[in-house]
């Protein structure tokens, strides 16, 4: 067990443990942010994407050791209905539409989504199918998402005018 | 007085001369006439047409001119050279962007002299310094088969040269050094199968474009004919006695490899190099078995060496009299909480476990660029085809921390010496 200091969100955290657990169990289970979920534990699903310094992370394939003093932000940073009473955009324009079915992508696609507009706010379409190619939804949503991420984009165009 | 005046002015006459004859011979090796533009498109026997598919795949004419797979043969992709970025053109028969005006002859001198139909040079990125071998009766065939593509309308976009390399007569000079026209010929000590192999590798194939080491005028060194080169930023493996292979490869696993990709416990196609094989995989069957015939009977020259790849299994850690101690310990620590999960897990073949590192042949390759793309963008099978993949580990692993995984692999994987300028390789491959 080695001892880590884990900037998650804005807020440090100590947490104790074995130098190969991946970022995504310590999420979960230490900090309890269930916002990531572990889909294949491959890095091939991205259901547990988050944001390493900015960027997309697939977090089961995140030793916690190699994370360092890099900030990690989860899907909770977005914004909690539950606790503060606001989402953000892209939280937003999913509900808006409807992109989630089972909704166990979801989290990893908003991440994935989100470090594309933060680098990029007007992204084309192929851009955007091209940045969200790592993610997968089983239940088939993709042309949704897709669509989720375009009206965010929009949005935030709109609003920076 | 009058002498040393009459010696300048002969003097000035003989340089004026000596400029004009300079401009008319560079004319001559530059200027090249159009040939008249064909108003209806022949048409063809499919048996043609067909043979003619089987020279494109084999000529990997889709991996330049087909960036988009539901615009085939129209073009548009950028292509990084030395001497600036090309855009590969329009080869459906679209008459207005494409090359539905080319005659025949047209056709032919392109493949063999690079010189488009209205006398423009073309940029040796197109490789017909390879083509210029090609059979007459593979030409013909293929320009049955590009001539009955559905015509699309993509106009070339424009290439973005260094000066002066946009100047499109400077290239005659190349081919002066390059553009050797000698026909291909057949070596009768050796077997059918080898000579088709031997004659698809260089001039359809053209593997020598990537795997033989390019002069700084990037034309192709020849006296280091396929002594491993580099194609978009991978390093492409010697062929030869030099090839990098830890372990030597069979025939049959290089049939399998330019057929599928997997060499089943020896290799898969990465990079550049999964275009390559999705288009073998379309080729004849028996041609592909002659190339590998042909590639099998060159990396044969390789010595066999004695290499940590016979006896694979999980990485050791550092030795305690480790000069990089603490970089090495790093590396271990990433290779064994990253790269083992899969590369050493001890299960079989078909439970999605990697090859054992000691086996990875970039880990032994004479640079680290392939090995550093592996890590970082990993393995990703073409959209829509099925292949082994490996997520990649970009914006995982800090560039200290890629450093010292490449540099512990190499020395406890491979054996081998360090790499020269690592660090440097990795800061340039990761700035984007």
């Amino acid at each position: 067990m080695t001892a880590y200091r884990l900037q998650v969100n804005g807020k440090q955290h100590a947490v104790d443990t074995d130098p190969d657990t991946p970022l995504l169990y310590v999420l979960r289970n230490d900090l309890a942010l269930n916002g990531a979920k572990f889909g294949c534990g491959l890095g091939q699903c991205g259901s547990c994407t988050v944001l390493l310094a900015g960027q997309p992370a697939m977090s089961c394939m995140v030793p916690v050791s190699v994370v360092g003093a890099r900030p990690v932000r989860t899907v909770e940073s977005l914004g909690d209905a539950r606790q503060q009473h606001t989402i953000g955009v892209l939280q937003q324009a999913f509900i808006d539409e409807q992109a989630a079915q089972c909704g166990y992508c979801i989290a990893g696609m908003i991440m994935q989504a989100t470090a594309l507009l933060e680098r990029e706010p007007q992204p084309s379409d192929a851009r955007i199918r091209a940045h969200m190619a790592p993610n997968l939804c089983r239940c088939g949503t993709h042309m949704r998402i897709l669509r989720a991420v375009r009206r965010a984009a929009d949005r935030l165009a709109k609003d920076k005018r | 007085m009058n002498r040393p005046r009459r010696k300048r002015h002969v003097k000035r006459w003989l340089l004026l001369a000596a400029v004009i004859a300079a401009a008319c011979i560079a004319w001559i090796i530059m200027w090249r006439p159009a040939l008249a533009p064909q108003t209806a498109i022949p048409s063809f026997d499919d048996t043609r047409i067909a043979r003619g598919a089987n020279v494109a795949t084999l000529g990997m004419c889709a991996s330049c001119h087909t960036p988009d797979l539901s615009r085939p043969f129209a073009g548009g992709k950028p292509i990084e050279t030395p001497f600036g970025t090309v855009h590969s053109t329009n080869i459906t028969p679209d008459a207005a962007t494409g090359i539905g005006t080319w005659s025949l002859d047209a056709f032919t001198r392109a493949m063999r002299k690079g010189v488009a139909r209205d006398g423009h040079l073309l940029y040796p990125a197109f490789p017909y310094n390879h083509y210029v071998r090609m059979t007459q009766a593979d030409i013909d065939d293929l320009y049955a088969y590009l001539m009955t593509r559905p015509a699309l309308d993509a106009p070339a976009r424009p290439n973005d040269m260094t000066f002066p390399f946009g100047l499109r007569p400077l290239v005659a000079f190349w081919n002066l050094l390059y553009l050797d026209d000698a026909p291909w010929r057949p070596d009768p000590a050796q077997s059918a199968e080898w000579n088709r192999g031997a004659y698809l590798a260089d001039a359809v194939a053209h593997c020598a474009a990537c795997h033989t080491p390019r002069t700084l005028l990037g034309g192709p060194d020849i006296k280091r004919q396929l002594d491993g080169g580099e194609a978009e930023d991978w390093y492409a493996p010697a062929l030869n006695a030099r090839s990098p292979s830890p372990l030597p490869w069979t025939r049959a696993q290089l049939a399998s490899y330019l057929r599928t990709g997997l060499a089943p416990d020896h290799a898969i196609a990465a990079g550049p190099m999964q275009d390559v094989v999705m288009l073998l995989a379309q080729a004849r069957p028996d041609d592909v078995d002659a190339l590998a015939a042909w590639t099998h009977s060159q990396l044969a020259r390789a010595p066999v060496r004695e290499t940590p790849a016979n006896t694979p299994g999980p990485l050791p850690a550092p030795r305690a009299d480790d000069p990089e101690l603490a970089a090495m310990r790093l590396g271990h620590a990433l290779y064994a909480h990253s790269c083992a999960r899969c590369h050493d897990a001890g299960r079989a073949a078909s439970s999605g476990t990697a090859l054992p590192l000691q086996q990875a042949i970039a880990l032994y390759d004479p640079d680290p660029r392939s090995l550093l793309h592996l890590i970082d963008d990993g393995v990703h099978p073409p959209d829509g085809e099925a292949g082994r993949t490996m997520p990649g580990f970009r914006n995982i692993l800090g560039d200290e921390q890629a450093v010292a995984l490449a540099a512990y692999l190499r020395k406890y994987g491979a054996g081998q010496p360090a790499w020269p300028d690592l660090d440097d390789t990795v800061r340039k491959a990761r700035t984007p």
